[in-house]
């Protein structure tokens, strides 16, 4: 990474490894400080913590009772045979 | 980052598992089941075959219970067998399934379209010539009602399926970068460009939601 400044192109690229606390440390301060003077990097940056949240409200599938009852035969026998 | 090791939770359920608590059993089929199934499709060609392959899974892991040894996470453990079962199954099958087709053909591309940033030409090249819709202003009960995650649903569900299963797991349901990457298989920056992608289409979505609910 140069020191030259990034720009929101480059900095929207970059959010992921930035929430997720990978990037390296001179490449984290370059976003930390264009986020200090960019309203609208930082808006979406929230909106990315808004997406992640509420991802994180959905609910998983449910396994099919077909598929339930063949493995749960499957753990009986397993322990029949221990 | 370390990989995460076997939890507390994790030890104290792998007790109960080698001691045939069938409960505890289910209670591991039905949390990981239906994203196993998902994970087993991107390498079979049918979904029958898919189950089979968990199937088959969940077997490999009641007899390498007590072989494991705790250094990755249970779920992550349970996965590894189930994604080499699954890519043996599907070598078999004759079926070989190119990176791109599961991962998505756009994983070079940047994630935000070009034409929202001023082209290089222009001054202040490469910042915001149109900002994405502000949804800051809307009432809450407006931006995290049922419809917004059936909004959020279905744009995961539309996803390449590695985008899409990288991100459930990363977001639905909680896991760790390195718990997905070594679940699986894949490189550290495979696994946050895939997620990158898929989070930024899901906002993308979120975004044309929410204007859309600010205009009604």
């Amino acid at each position: 990474m140069t020191n030259a400044n990034l720009s929101c192109k480059q900095i929207v690229e970059l959010m992921t490894g930035y929430l997720d606390g990978t990037l390296p440390a001179e490449q984290r301060e370059h976003v930390a400080r264009h986020l200090e003077s960019c309203g609208g990097c930082t808006m979406v940056l929230d909106q990315f913590r808004d997406t992640i949240a509420l991802s994180g409200q959905l609910t998983e599938e449910a396994v099919t009772p077909a598929q339930e009852r063949t493995i749960r035969e499957a753990f009986r026998s397993w322990r029949a045979g221990r | 980052m370390d990989e995460r090791r076997a939890s507390g939770d994790d030890l104290a359920l792998l007790e109960r598992l080698r001691a045939g608590d069938e409960d505890a059993f289910m209670e591991l089929v039905n949390a990981l089941g239906p994203a196993m199934r998902r994970v087993a499709r991107m390498f079979v060609s049918t979904d029958a075959v898919a189950d089979e392959v968990v199937q088959d899974a969940w077997l490999g892991v009641l007899q390498g219970l007590d072989r494991y040894e705790g250094r990755a996470s249970l779920r992550t453990w349970i996965f590894k067998i189930l994604v080499n079962i699954a890519k043996t199954r599907g070598q078999r099958e004759g079926r070989s399934v190119p990176f791109a087709a599961i991962a998505g053909e756009d994983l070079d591309e940047p994630a935000f379209d070009p034409s929202m940033f001023n082209s290089s030409g222009e001054a202040w090249a490469g910042h915001w010539s149109t900002l994405p819709f502000d949804w800051r202003g809307l009432p809450e009960e407006r931006t995290t009602g049922r419809e917004t995650l059936r909004a959020i649903g279905t744009a995961i569900d539309t996803l390449p399926p590695m985008q899409a299963e990288v991100i459930r797991l990363r977001d639905v349901l909680g896991w760790t970068s390195d718990e997905v990457r070594n679940a699986l298989d894949l490189t550290e920056t495979n696994q946050r460009v895939l997620l990158h992608r898929a989070r930024a289409k899901v906002r993308r979505a979120l975004e044309e939601h929410l204007r859309s609910v600010s205009q009604a």
